[in-house]
């Protein structure tokens, strides 16, 4: 058997499924309008169109797997989990993930300089391990800048 | 004659209009290099600004930020692979893998060159057709509009790399998110999921910024202890024979700029999409392949959004019928100061005209002292540790999203992409089809129920008219001709002839 | 001239740098800092027109910058639903259209300007149906006639449900029949383009968007929503000519106007109509809406109340006659046109 045959990413296949899930979704969401099928000129008649195109095309893609194989290395599905888990959940993927969503929720809740101090004193620390006083200056100085462009010279109010 | 040459050149002699258009350009271009800053903000916000202004005033420091504008969403996109504006969009499929290769600076130089060959060429036409471009434009009924925007969907094999059925799959979702919203003839709620935030739609801008720049942020951080590229900040301006190569490509895409641009109801997201296009298809043998940085990406659809500028205000000085929504801004501004922008524009107030036209041809003059002035310091950009580019990336993602509409559930939603972008990105879907959709479907939309609409929803008769009416016909053919040259039917029609050869 | 434009930059800033250093001392007199002004419609349309030509005139009133925001989307509710979710503390300001009067009625959503406080009605546009320059019908009555003979072929562009088009439909039909294909565009601009191509057959639009396009011949008005002739378009013969039953519902026309919250403290709510009333008469304004195609109103307090009823209960009940909207304006306490008056 050669091996010229395109690899399947570890959890590729259980996306594509979410795909199609969400495809089927939006198909319900879309038929809401005007129901499942509306006539040639209605406001429904696009959305259940592209929700179907959107089905066929996820379908496709699951059936294409079956041209495709795993790495020879992951036999079975816990070890393609495994894999995936490596892949894409490091330990600073996940703090980005976890402190980006943080830092939203923040915003409404200090104000939008505080936050964005505060977040970019810590990423900037995280990342470059330690070297807590230059982290500072440089988040001080882009606070600076956005306030200058943003709030002086374009007016734009943050929150 | 003699009038029309004082006007021409009344910014170009007068040190006041001078500056102002020089500071209108080169603002422009770092209004235009922050994603979510537009130049329709820009310029709506310059408007109670310069209210006490003399007209002549306003409309310099306007046309320069509109210039400067345009051409400004490439840096980012060269750069960061965030497009600053979204007819920028293309420019990042191949000026973010130059400057990964270290090849930043000459990236901006080129991109620099070719907008201010677009921006003039854009402006020559502008000038010697205008009125005569605009009757054309006027010719193109809503079926019309729905065939380009289907010929625009074509694109879809271009961007869509290895699989088709993941392209078709992205530009789908593409148009469905953007659909969103309160639907235009009824004002019923689609696809909101009964949200009152999602009634007045995504943002096609909120849904870039998530997915170029939110999602490429993420995606950089599986390398982040690579060293930056270093940049070749040598060799910058492009040199002659550089610029005569790529000149007939340029020509042919600021073409396709200026009149997609002087079509009221596309402009040069649209345009740069189908410069793009045509360099893929046109260009067969490029040294590095599209996608992978090739200069052809690049030039292309830099020349056809600048020229795009020039076609926008065809509608707008002939027929007082705004371009794009940067014109239709510019109207607002002409009514402000006392003027009446409509068909008499040209016969009572000539020196708008000539003006304008004059005043487009020095903001190109001074986008390129400025484009290729400091690029140096622009590439070093990339150079910055990824360890604190990409935290200041999500910042500048957050200000800029927060900056169109003032909505935080808008940033969500950026975020939102941002994530979903991602993990599209990790499992082999492409970004560009995504767009794609979102900027076209919701005008196949709009256009295919005013072409409906207007045979009173006959089907048969929206047919029949696509192929009798002369104009509607051409584009017909040119569809089915890109298509045939594209399926498997070119593959079978191939085969036949050679069996019967 | 360059002179005027550095002052015009230095000014904003000063005044910035003014109200910034003014705060610190904890200053009680309203305004102590920036208000924001939320225009529910795009950049370039006419409320947007309307906001920043009269914008300048109230920032000398009141010697406070005003930063306008256009917050579009949903026929106006996005942005009417931001300033309502606001801080009724007076530094957050509606600048509207006509639309929020039908919000309810057309079930957009369960709020309107009743549910907000009056600082000021600009002023009201006038309305044309207007036609290509080459079409067959000289007015009205011509156009009428062709469409009771051949219902359903003439082509009308629209701008969606509660928008103008649709709202003069709707009063046209409530005393006649007009039984069209309606095209929907995005607003008046590209409908506007669309007919100077021939690709539709009329469009009622307001006098500001319209008004140049006829002048110069390229399009023709075949009536405007008077009852008499205006002076801006000599010849173009009213509505009343061809409709002579419509009469019940004028004057009417599409509206601005600008609003903050119920709650709003009444020092700061008479400090802002005071501002807004000096605004909206200085000369320059006035020569703005004059040169727009636009009445001036101005009006505030009990008038604009008035104003704001009246034109509520004509639009509604002719929508709801014409059969454009379901809900009986009655079920939402909207009196017949004239009920009050009886």
């Amino acid at each position: 058997m050669n091996d010229n045959r395109e690899r399947v990413k570890p959890g590729e296949k259980v996306f594509d499924w979410l795909l199609l899930l969400f495809s089927g979704g939006l198909l319900y969401e879309a038929s809401r309008i005007d129901g499942i099928l509306p006539s040639l000129n209605s406001p429904g008649s696009f959305p259940v169109g592209l929700a179907v195109i959107m089905i066929v095309a996820s379908l496709i893609i699951l059936f294409s797997h079956r041209y495709k194989r795993r790495d020879p290395e992951l036999t079975t599905a816990g070890d393609e989990f495994k894999a995936f888990l490596a892949e894409h959940f490091q330990p600073h993927i996940i703090v980005f993930s976890v402190f980006s969503i943080a830092y939203l929720v923040a915003i409404s809740w200090l104000s939008f300089y505080i936050s964005t101090f505060i977040f970019l004193a810590i990423m900037f620390m995280y990342y470059r391990g330690g070297k807590v006083v230059s982290s500072l200056v440089i988040s001080g100085v882009s606070i600076a800048i956005i306030y200058v462009l943003f709030t002086l010279v374009f007016r734009v109010y943050l929150p | 004659m003699i009038d029309t040459f004082h006007y021409f050149l009344m910014a170009w002699v007068d040190p006041h209009l001078l500056l102002l258009t020089a500071l209108g350009t080169l603002g422009g271009i770092y209004i235009g290099a922050i994603p979510g800053l537009s130049v329709t903000m820009a310029v709506s916000i310059l408007i109670s600004f310069t209210f006490a202004w003399d007209i002549n005033d306003a409309l310099a420091l306007m046309v320069g930020i509109y210039v400067g504008g345009v051409y400004g969403g490439s840096r980012t996109a060269i750069l960061l692979n965030i497009p600053g504006a979204p007819s920028a969009v293309t420019t990042a499929f191949d000026g973010y893998p130059l400057a990964q290769r270290g090849e930043a600076g000459r990236a901006i130089g080129l991109s620099t060159v070719m907008s201010v060959i677009g921006g003039i060429l854009g402006t020559v036409i502008l000038a010697g057709t205008a009125p005569w471009l605009a009757d054309m434009a006027l010719e193109f009924a809503p079926r019309d509009y729905f065939l380009i925007a289907v010929l625009g969907l074509l694109l879809v094999s271009t961007l869509s790399g290895k699989s088709l059925a993941r392209g078709i799959f992205s530009v789908a979702l593409g148009a469905a998110i953007g659909l969103v919203g309160m639907d235009m003839v009824t004002a019923q709620p689609r696809l909101t999921m009964g949200n009152m935030q999602l009634l007045g739609g995504i943002h096609y801008v909120v849904v870039m910024i998530g997915l170029f720049g939110v999602a490429e942020a993420f995606y950089q951080l599986h390398n982040l202890n690579k060293v930056p590229v270093k940049q070749k900040v040598d060799k910058i301006i492009p040199p002659l024979k550089m610029v005569l190569k790529f000149l007939p490509l340029s020509m042919r895409s600021g073409i396709i700029g200026v009149v997609v641009g002087a079509l009221p109801g596309t402009g040069g997201d649209i345009a740069s999409l189908f410069a793009y296009d045509h360099a893929k298809r046109s260009v067969k043998n490029p040294k590095v392949p599209f996608g992978e940085g090739a200069y052809e990406g690049l030039v292309a659809p830099e020349t056809a959004n600048n020229a795009a500028v020039g076609g926008a205000y065809v509608p707008m000085l002939t027929l007082g019928m705004p371009g794009d929504a940067v014109t239709a801004v510019i109207i607002g501004a002409l009514v402000i100061h006392g003027l009446n922008p409509g068909p008499m524009l040209m016969i009572e107030t000539p020196h708008i005209f000539w003006f304008t036209v004059g005043n487009l041809v020095l903001a190109n003059v001074f986008l390129l002292i400025f484009g290729l002035t400091g690029i140096k310091i622009f590439t070093r950009v990339v150079e910055v540790p990824k360890a604190i580019l990409i935290p200041l990336i999500l910042v500048l993602c957050v200000v800029g999203t927060y900056s169109i509409n003032s909505n935080m559930t808008e940033v969500y939603w950026m975020l939102g992409f941002g994530l979903f972008g991602y993990w599209l990105k990790v499992f082999g879907f492409q970004m560009g089809p995504i767009i794609l959709g979102v900027i076209l479907g919701p005008l196949i939309d709009n256009t295919y129920r005013q072409a409906m609409s207007s045979v009173g929803d006959s089907g048969g008769q929206f047919l029949l008219d696509l192929v009798t009416n002369p104009l509607s016909l051409v584009l017909t053919s040119v569809i089915v001709l890109v298509l045939l040259g594209q399926t498997p039917a070119k593959a079978w029609f191939n085969g036949k002839l050679k069996r019967q050869a | 001239m360059f002179h005027s434009a550095l002052k015009t930059l230095t000014i904003p800033m000063a005044v910035a740098l003014a109200t910034m250093s003014l705060s610190g001392q904890a200053l009680a007199e309203y305004p102590e800092r920036n208000i924001t002004g939320t225009i529910q419609w795009g950049a370039g349309g006419a409320t947007d027109n309307i906001a920043r030509s009269l914008t300048p005139h109230v920032e000398e009133a009141l010697d406070t910058s005003v930063i306008l925001t256009n917050r579009p989307g949903g026929t106006g509710v996005i942005g009417m639903n931001y300033v309502m979710t606001q801080r009724p503390d007076g530094y957050n300001l509606l600048y509207g259209a006509e639309n929020p009067q039908l919000y309810r009625l057309m079930g957009l959503a369960d709020f309107g300007y009743d549910d907000m406080h009056t600082i000021n009605i600009i002023g009201q546009g006038l309305v044309v149906i207007a036609a290509p320059a080459d079409s067959p019908f000289d007015n009205l009555a011509e156009l009428l006639e062709y469409a009771h003979q051949n219902p359903g072929e003439l082509r009308m562009g629209g701008t969606g449900a509660g928008g103008l088009p649709s709202t003069v439909h709707a009063m046209i039909n409530a005393v006649d029949e007009l039984d069209v294909r309606t095209v929907t565009f995005g607003g008046d601009g590209p409908g506007m383009t669309a007919m100077l191509g021939d690709h539709i057959d009329f469009m009622p639009l307001s006098l500001a968007a319209v008004g140049e396009q006829i002048r110069s011949g390229k399009m023709k008005g075949l009536a405007v929503l008077t009852t008499e002739e205006i002076d801006a378009l000599p010849g173009v013969p009213p509505i009343t000519e061809a409709l002579p039953d419509i009469d019940t519902f004028l004057p009417w026309g599409p509206f601005w106007g600008v609003f903050v919250r119920e709650e709003t403290p009444d020092d700061i709510k008479q400090r802002l109509e005071d501002a807004y009333e000096t605004a909206v008469d200085s000369e320059q304004f006035q020569q703005f809406l004059a040169n727009f195609g636009a009445e001036p109103l101005n009006l505030n307090g009990e008038d604009a109340q008035q104003y704001l009823d009246n034109w509520q209960s004509v639009t509604g009940w002719s929508m709801f006659e014409a059969g454009s909207v379901k809900v009986s304006p009655e079920e939402l306490g909207i009196p017949r046109p004239g009920a009050a008056a009886e």
